[in-house]
C-alpha cells in the first residue's frame, strides 16, 4: 500500500472552549461517537477523539475539557494548554483549532479564543448557540467578527446541525490560509499600572481589548425583557421554593436510583439465575462447574446488576447539567458542604452514594476541583448504600427488641436503623472535616463556577454520557471484580474438605464443613483474636472476610457458615429460618450465645463504616488514577469501622444491654 | 470603595479593580470582573452564600470569601 504523503495523514483538530458553551454538543454533530476515550497519561482527565471523514479528507478530533483561560489552574486546563502547545506525550500538535465561542456570551468566551488565537495554529472560530442569541436579540455580525479576529467564524447550529458542513469545509482550508492575527493588546496593557503581575495586566487589557470588539460587532436590541430564564432562575434559586424545587429534584434522583433500578436489576439477577440453572444441569457437577457458576457467573452477575443504577443516575445527572440545574444544585448547597471542607459540587455524588456508591463515585466527575473530588471519593462509600440495607434489616429486625421509643409508634428497631444511617452522614462528616484540614491542608480552595443559561438538554449529549459511564464501568471495573469474585470463590472451596467417617450429613452441614476447612474458614479462625474485641466469634469474622467483594454476600455467607445453606436474603422464609438459626448459634464447645444485642448493634456499626466492596475499590482506583486512594480508602474505613464496633460493644456490654 | 462581599442582594456596582496577585483574584479577572465592569448581586444562596452575580451577560456564582478579593464603587 502506497499513501501518497501528506494527503492520507488525519488531520489533528482541537476543540477548544469555555464550559457550558454547546461544546459537546458540536463535538457529536461534528464526529459522531468518540472513537477513543482514555485518560491523558499522568493525570486523570479524560481524552476523548473523535475520527470523521470530511469530503474524503479523514479528521481526527480532540475534544479538550472545558477551560476558561490558558494560564492552566486545574488539570484539565493544563491539558488544554499542554496538547495546545504541542507538549503532551502521545498527542500530535493540533494542525487546527476549533474555538467554540458561546453567541450569547461573546465576551467572556472571546477571553479564552482570543488566548487561543496568539499560539500562531490556524483558527476557525465556531459561533454557537446563535440561534438562541438571535431569539434573545443579540445581533452579531460575523463578518467584523472575523475581520477584527484574523480568523475565520462559522455560526452553527449544532443540534439542527445548521453550519455544520461549512466548518467542515472551514477545517480543510485553515492550514492552507494565513494564521490568524493574534490580538493586539499592547495600547491596552501600556495603560495598566506596571507594577502588577504581568498575568493580571494581560487579563485587564485583554478584557479593555475584547470590550471594544463587542462594541463593534454586537448589536444588543433594545433593553432585553425579562427573560423566562430569569424568571426560572429566580425560583429556583429562592430562598423558600428554591429549597423546595431542590429537595423535590433530589427525592425524585434518589427514588429512581433506588427504586426505578430495581425491576431492571431484578431482571439481570433472575436472567444470571437462570444462566447458573442452565449451567448446573449441562455441567458435570466438579470444579469446573463450580468455578463457572460460582466464581465467573457470580463475578459476572455482580458486576452487571449495578448497570442500570448507573445509566439511570447518568440520565439524571447529564440531564439536569444539560438544562443548567446541577450548578444551581450546588449553589444551593455550597454553604453547607463547605462548612466540612467539601463544596457544593460534592452533594449529587454524595446522595448518590446512599443508593450504590458506584454511580456517586463515577458522578464525582463533574467536579473539576481534585482537591474537592478526591475528597468527595474518599467519603461517598460511608454513606450507607442499599446493599447495607438487608443486613441492618435482619439484625435489627433479629436482635433489636422491638419496644416503644417515647411514643407508641416509634418502635426501637426502626430507631436503630435511622442511627446507621445517620452514623455513616456524621462519620463522613468528621472525615472530611479532619481530611481538609489535615492531609488536604491548603489553600482555601476557590469557589468560582459559572451559572450557565437555561436550555433544553440535548438528548444526543445525554444518552452519550449515559453510554460512556455504562461502558466505561463494565470494561475497566467489570474485569477486576470478576477476577476478584473468582479469587474469592477458590479461597472459599479449597483446599477440598475430608469429611470424617460420620453419618451422611446433610448438604447443608456439608458445605459448612467445607467452608470451615477452606482457607477462608481457615483464615476466619486465625483472625478471632481481631474480632474478639467486637464481640464475634470465628464464624463472624469468617462471614466478614467472605464480603469483601460485596456486603451483601454476608448473609449468604452466615448461612453456609451456620449451616443452612445459601440463604437468599430477599425470601422472607429462608431469611426467618437464617434469624432461627443465628439465635441458636454458640461459642464453639459451650452455650454462650453469640448473638446478643451488642453483637448485633457491633456487626451493624462495623457494616456501616467498613469498605467491604470490592467493586467500590476497584471504582475508587479507577477514577482517581491510583492504587494509593483504595488502599487509604480500605484501611481508614475499617479501622474506624473496627474502632466504633468494638466501642459498640464494649460500651454496650458495660451496660447490661 | 468597598468589598463586593457587603453589596446586598439586587444591587449593581461597578468593579473598580481585583487588586490581589494570588490566583484567585488572577481568575476573578479572567472570568471578567476587570476594572469598569457593572456587576449585580442578583441572588445569594438560602444560607447567605454563596452569592449569584450577573456580569458581561452571563452569571457567577462565587463565594463571599472571594468577592472580599474585589473592590467596588458605590
Amino acid at each position: 500500500m502506497t499513501e501518497p504523503a501528506g494527503r492520507e495523514r488525519p488531520l489533528t483538530v482541537a476543540l477548544v472552549g469555555n464550559p457550558n458553551t454547546g461544546k459537546s454538543t458540536l463535538f457529536t454533530a461534528l464526529a459522531g461517537i468518540p472513537t477513543r476515550i482514555g485518560n491523558y497519561p499522568g493525570v486523570t482527565v479524560e481524552e476523548k477523539v473523535g475520527r470523521f471523514s470530511h469530503c474524503g479528507r479523514p479528521i481526527d478530533l480532540i475534544d479538550l475539557p472545558g477551560a476558561y483561560s490558558l494560564r492552566a489552574q486545574s488539570p484539565d486546563e493544563q491539558v488544554v494548554s499542554d496538547v495546545l502547545g504541542g507538549r503532551m506525550a502521545g498527542v500530535p500538535r493540533p494542525d487546527c483549532i476549533v474555538a467554540v465561542v458561546d453567541a450569547t456570551n461573546l465576551a467572556r468566551n472571546l477571553f479564552l479564543a482570543s488566548q487561543a488565537l496568539e499560539l500562531g495554529l490556524p483558527t476557525v472560530v465556531a459561533l454557537t448557540l446563535s440561534d438562541v442569541a438571535a431569539e434573545r436579540g443579540i445581533g452579531i455580525d460575523v463578518e467584523a467578527l472575523a475581520r477584527r479576529l484574523g480568523c475565520a467564524v462559522v455560526p452553527v447550529v449544532a443540534p439542527t446541525r445548521v453550519g455544520i458542513e461549512a466548518l467542515g469545509d472551514r477545517l480543510l482550508s485553515a492550514p492552507e490560509a494565513l494564521p490568524p492575527r493574534p490580538p493586539d493588546l499592547a495600547p491596552h496593557r501600556a495603560a495598566i499600572d506596571g507594577s502588577r503581575p504581568a498575568s493580571a495586566r494581560d487579563a485587564i487589557a485583554r478584557y479593555a481589548w475584547i470590550d471594544t470588539v463587542v462594541a463593534e460587532v454586537v448589536q444588543q436590541a433594545a433593553p432585553p425583557r425579562r427573560r423566562l430564564a430569569d424568571t426560572i432562575d429566580r425560583v429556583l434559586t429562592h430562598r423558600v421554593w428554591g429549597t423546595l424545587a431542590f429537595a423535590l429534584v433530589m427525592l425524585a434522583l434518589f427514588t429512581s436510583i433506588f427504586r426505578l433500578a430495581a425491576p431492571a436489576m431484578d431482571l439481570i439477577s433472575a436472567g444470571i439465575d437462570s444462566v447458573s440453572a442452565w449451567a448446573e444441569s449441562i455441567l458435570p457437577a466438579g470444579p469446573l462447574r463450580s468455578l463457572f457458576v460460582n466464581g465467573v457467573l457470580a463475578g459476572v452477575g455482580g458486576v452487571v446488576v449495578f448497570v442500570p443504577q448507573i445509566a439511570l443516575l447518568f440520565l439524571f445527572v447529564a440531564t439536569l447539567e444539560g438544562c443548567g440545574y446541577l450548578a444551581r444544585a450546588a449553589f444551593l448547597m455550597d454553604r453547607l458542604l463547605a462548612g466540612v471542607g467539601l463544596s457544593g459540587k460534592s452533594f449529587i455524588p454524595l446522595l448518590s452514594s446512599f443508593a450504590c456508591a458506584i454511580p456517586g463515585i463515577m458522578a464525582a466527575r463533574t467536579i473539576e476541583n481534585r482537591r474537592d473530588r478526591l475528597l468527595t471519593i474518599l467519603v461517598a462509600p460511608l454513606m450507607s448504600c442499599s446493599a447495607r440495607l438487608p443486613v441492618y434489616l435482619l439484625f435489627c429486625g433479629a436482635f433489636v427488641p422491638d419496644i416503644a421509643v417515647g411514643v407508641s409508634w416509634l418502635r426501637l428497631p426502626a430507631v436503630v436503623l435511622v442511627a446507621m444511617y445517620a452514623l455513616g452522614v456524621v462519620v463522613a462528616a468528621a472525615v472530611a472535616f479532619v481530611l481538609s484540614r489535615t492531609v488536604f491542608r491548603g489553600p482555601p480552595q476557590p469557589f468560582v463556577m459559572e451559572l450557565p443559561g437555561w436550555r433544553w438538554p440535548q438528548p444526543a449529549v445525554v444518552l452519550e454520557r449515559v453510554r460512556e459511564a455504562a461502558w466505561s464501568f463494565l470494561t475497566n471495573a467489570g474485569t477486576l471484580i470478576l477476577a476478584m469474585s473468582i479469587v474469592l470463590w477458590a479461597l472459599g472451596s479449597y483446599p477440598k474438605p475430608v469429611f470424617p467417617d460420620a453419618p451422611a450429613l446433610a448438604e447443608a452441614e456439608r458445605q459448612g464443613e467445607a467452608l470451615r476447612q477452606s482457607f477462608l474458614g481457615r483464615a476466619g479462625r486465625v483472625i478471632e483474636p481481631v474480632v474478639k474485641p467486637l464481640g464475634w466469634d470465628w464464624r463472624l469474622g469468617c462471614a466478614a472476610l467472605a464480603s469483601f467483594p460485596a456486603r451483601e454476600v454476608v448473609l449468604g455467607t452466615l448461612g453456609v457458615i451456620y449451616n443452612l445453606g445459601d440463604v437468599d436474603p430477599g425470601e422472607e422464609e429462608g431469611a426467618t429460618l437464617l434469624v432461627r438459626r443465628l439465635k441458636a448459634a454458640t461459642w464453639d464447645g459451650t452455650t454462650r450465645k453469640v448473638f446478643t444485642l451488642p453483637v448485633a448493634l457491633s456487626l451493624m456499626v462495623f457494616f456501616a463504616l467498613c469498605a467491604q466492596c470490592a467493586s467500590t475499590l476497584v471504582i475508587i482506583g479507577k477514577e482517581t488514577g491510583s492504587w494509593v486512594w483504595p488502599v487509604v480508602t480500605f484501611t481508614y474505613m475499617t479501622a474506624l469501622a473496627w474502632l466504633a464496633a468494638c466501642a459498640t460493644f464494649q460500651f454496650g456490654t458495660a451496660l447490661g444491654w | 470603595m468597598r468589598s463586593l462581599a457587603h453589596v446586598g442582594v439586587g444591587v449593581t456596582v461597578s468593579v473598580v479593580d481585583v487588586p490581589g496577585a494570588d490566583p484567585v483574584s488572577l481568575r476573578l479577572l479572567e472570568m471578567g470582573l476587570t476594572p469598569g465592569v457593572n456587576v449585580a448581586v442578583v441572588a445569594a444562596a438560602p444560607l447567605g452564600d454563596p452569592l449569584e452575580l450577573e456580569l458581561r451577560g452571563y452569571r457567577l456564582s462565587i463565594r463571599r470569601r472571594e468577592a472580599a478579593l474585589v473592590t467596588v464603587a458605590t
